[in-house]
């Protein structure tokens, strides 16, 4: 008994000490400093690739923010982020390293879609149609992402399956079957392009507010409240504590009577379920069918990096996924509008990651510069 | 129970299943679906399916001794990505669209070069700034693959490469870097069992206190392997692509998951060279399946069959999952003086 009490105090004090090394501040700190440095890097490259960074950064800010068309664009792609952002940081912050948001998120979108076709014939036209169609596209997104995480989760609790590679495997076989049947059983055989058959008229939110077509103040609302919601569980309820208390010490959250095996399953459960919705979102507001998964946007990769820069802080992952909806909005404009290949967008976000991973980094330039001064 | 023994039993119940579930394959192939075996595994899927395991070998041999040495390296795909890169443009920049054999080889030699110095910087931030191994590694497989499709799009103007040139085979048909790929796989064995600096890589991930009093510098043990390591994937990045002969950007690039693929391999081989390398070939022979079904005419979606080996590795984790790791992995270590 007293090695379980011994242990569980070394745990608290571990806990504590990890608490007080990165003060919120300090955190706050490392997420602009690994951007910051990202972006400075970035254009760095743009100019030894023989680009002109001044034009490129200029971009990046009109892309974003320089015009309401793309205001609008950078909050479309901004829920997306958020909401795969919340999925990622519900499993990292209970320890489970949740990388296949990206294959949830086309596995709910995709239900949505193929329960809303297959059942729009049965339902009344009209707006409760409509309403009554996007309420059951949602709920089988939910139910789809949510099984599709759990899967992992059962195979780690149970079968002790590393879950980093089981999810990244998911996410290949998500992209492989789910593209499979867009070509094949679900494709619509007069479209031109590989998609599904559209979703009726009466599917989709309205556009007031905003006046873009692919932007709708119910997609912007359902984001928000999804992460209140989210943060209140993980801060609020019992269920949350448990969840976190096992992220940051297993033996003290096993000592105070959590079942660990379930808590993984029920944590990659909930992170899915999040994960779905955000396909949801994404079928209903933006797309209007789904297409081959492997050309949608890496919203579910990206999304780590969202979770990353947020401490894995549900609300944290507000302002994240703001900027990354930046990032993607200029990256449609900087396609259009300049010579630079896009993909050094994904290049600088491979680069905030990594440079999230290393606070040793940040404190040790904080103190060679002398900024921070005072927190060691 | 010895350890020798319950490596034995490890490696008997590892056989033993394997040849268990390629027995069952092969009758559900010939009674269900009716085909002759001999159809199926001829000696072309067996090139293929070599051919096909060699980069996931090399992958797995680094990560195997990086992670014997308590360094997590999760980034091997991203360092498969930049090897495969670095080989296909330098292929181009030596020899344009028509590169010679010379060029080839010289392209795979700069690949592994360009990958171990990019390792040299990961490194750095994994063993001295004490970078979260997870994410570090996360991070590497981004930066494949935002920089090699946009470096790709600075030379060709496209996300991939146009044709270059693949290697010779020798004689009898089999690649060179399937034999170079054999060599390896054998030397790292003798090196990490039968050599000093093997027993030091062993018990830098064991038992590093003991090897720094035995006056082993243990992160620099550990700076040898995670280079290695990056060295090997970059290795199989740049075989892979001189297999294939052109580089492919688009999607998860042409490595599409094969350093992942790497991981499991060892995990599965019980962190054994040669046990890693068998793995890489169960996995190598399921991605190639799918030329041989075409052959015999069995009705199946390619893109369905190519999922085959994902599918193989989550049900090979979920049953070998608790594989004895290192004891210090993804500890940083930090000598007392």
């Amino acid at each position: 008994m007293s090695s379980g009490v011994g242990r569980l105090r070394t745990g608290l004090d571990r806990a504590a000490a990890k608490m007080l090394d990165a003060t919120v501040l300090e955190r706050i700190g490392i997420a602009i400093g690994s951007t910051a440095l990202a972006l400075l890097i970035g254009l760095v490259i743009v100019a030894a690739s023989g680009y002109d960074p001044i034009q490129f950064a200029n971009q990046l800010v009109v892309g974003s923010f320089g015009s309401e068309r793309a205001i609008a664009r950078t909050l479309r792609y901004s829920t997306l982020f958020v909401l795969a952002g919340v999925s990622v940081a519900i499993a990292f912050r209970a320890g489970v390293f949740n990388i296949g948001v990206q294959g949830q998120f086309i596995v709910g979108g995709f239900a949505t879609v193929v329960s809303i076709v297959s059942l729009a014939p049965y339902l009344p036209d009209g707006t409760i149609g409509g309403v009554a169609l996007m309420v059951i596209g949602t709920i089988a997104a939910i139910v789809a992402g949510g099984l599709y995480a759990a899967l992992p989760g059962v195979l780690k609790a149970y079968g002790g399956a590393n879950e980093i590679i089981t999810t990244i495997m998911l996410n290949f076989i998500a992209i492989g079957f789910v593209g499979w049947l867009v070509a094949g059983r679900f494709g619509d055989p007069e479209a031109t392009a590989t998609r599904t058959e559209r979703m009726p008229d009466t599917v989709g939110f309205p556009s007031v507010v905003f006046d873009d077509p692919n932007l709708s103040i119910v997609g912007i609302l359902v984001t928000v409240v999804v992460v209140v919601v989210v943060a209140a569980v993980m801060t609020r309820t019992s269920f949350g504590y448990d969840m976190v208390t096992s992220g940051y010490q297993e033996s003290a959250a096993t000592y105070s009577g959590v079942d660990a095996k379930r808590m993984i399953v029920s944590t990659m459960t909930f992170s899915g379920m999040v994960a779905g919705l955000g396909g949801a979102i994404f079928a209903i507001m933006i797309q209007g069918y789904f297409t081959d998964p492997s050309g949608i946007g890496n919203y579910g990769f990206d999304a780590i990096a969202v979770s990353l820069l947020a401490a894995n802080n549900p609300l944290g992952v507000v302002p994240a996924g703001l900027l990354f909806g930046g990032l993607e909005s200029s990256s449609s404009h900087i396609q259009i509008n300049s010579d630079v290949p896009v993909q050094l967008i994904d290049g600088i976000v491979g680069l905030v990651v990594l440079f999230v991973a290393v606070p040793e980094l940040f404190r040790m330039i904080a103190r060679r510069t002398g900024l921070g001064g005072e927190s060691r | 129970m010895s350890v020798a023994d319950y490596a034995q039993r490890e490696r008997v119940q590892l056989a033993g299943a394997t040849v268990v579930a390629l027995l069952i394959a092969a009758a559900v192939f010939t009674f269900v679906f009716d085909i002759a075996l001999e159809r199926l595994l001829t000696v072309g899927f067996l090139t293929r399916s070599l051919e096909m395991a060699t980069p996931i070998a090399l992958a797995a041999i680094g990560g195997l001794y990086a992670e014997k040495s308590g360094v997590f390296n999760i980034g091997l795909e991203g360092f498969m990505i930049f090897g495969a890169f670095s080989a296909a443009a330098t292929m181009y920049l030596l020899g344009g669209t028509s590169p010679s054999q010379l060029d080839v080889w010289l392209a795979i030699a700069i690949a592994v070069l360009i990958s171990a110095i990019l390792t040299v910087f990961f490194a750095v931030l994994l063993i001295h700034f004490k970078a979260d191994q997870i994410v570090a590694g996360l991070a590497v497989w981004f930066l494949g693959l935002g920089f090699a499709p946009f470096t790709a799009a600075i030379i060709w103007g496209s996300r991939s490469s146009p044709g270059l040139e693949s290697i010779n085979s020798l004689a009898f048909g089999q690649s060179p870097l399937v034999v170079l790929t054999v060599i390896v796989v054998l030397a790292s064995w003798v090196f990490l069992y039968r050599t000093k600096y093997g027993y030091w890589i062993q018990a830098a991930g064991e038992n590093p206190e003991a090897l720094d009093t035995a006056g082993v510098d243990v992160n620099r043990v550990r700076y040898a392997t995670v280079i290695f390591s990056g060295a090997m994937a970059g290795l199989g990045g740049a075989v892979l692509l001189a297999h294939a002969g052109n580089f492919v950007g688009t999607g998860e690039t042409m490595v599409d998951g094969r350093g992942w693929i790497g991981i499991v391999a060892y995990l599965f081989g019980n962190y054994n060279p040669i046990g890693a390398a068998a793995a890489a070939l169960l996995f190598g022979g399921l991605d190639m399946l799918n030329v041989q079904f075409q052959t015999v005419g069995i009705e199946v979606s390619a893109r369905l069959v190519n999922l085959l080996p994902y599918a193989a590795v989550i049900v090979v984790l979920t049953a070998w999952g608790k594989t004895r790791m290192p004891s210090s992995v993804g500890e940083p270590y930090e000598s007392e003086d």
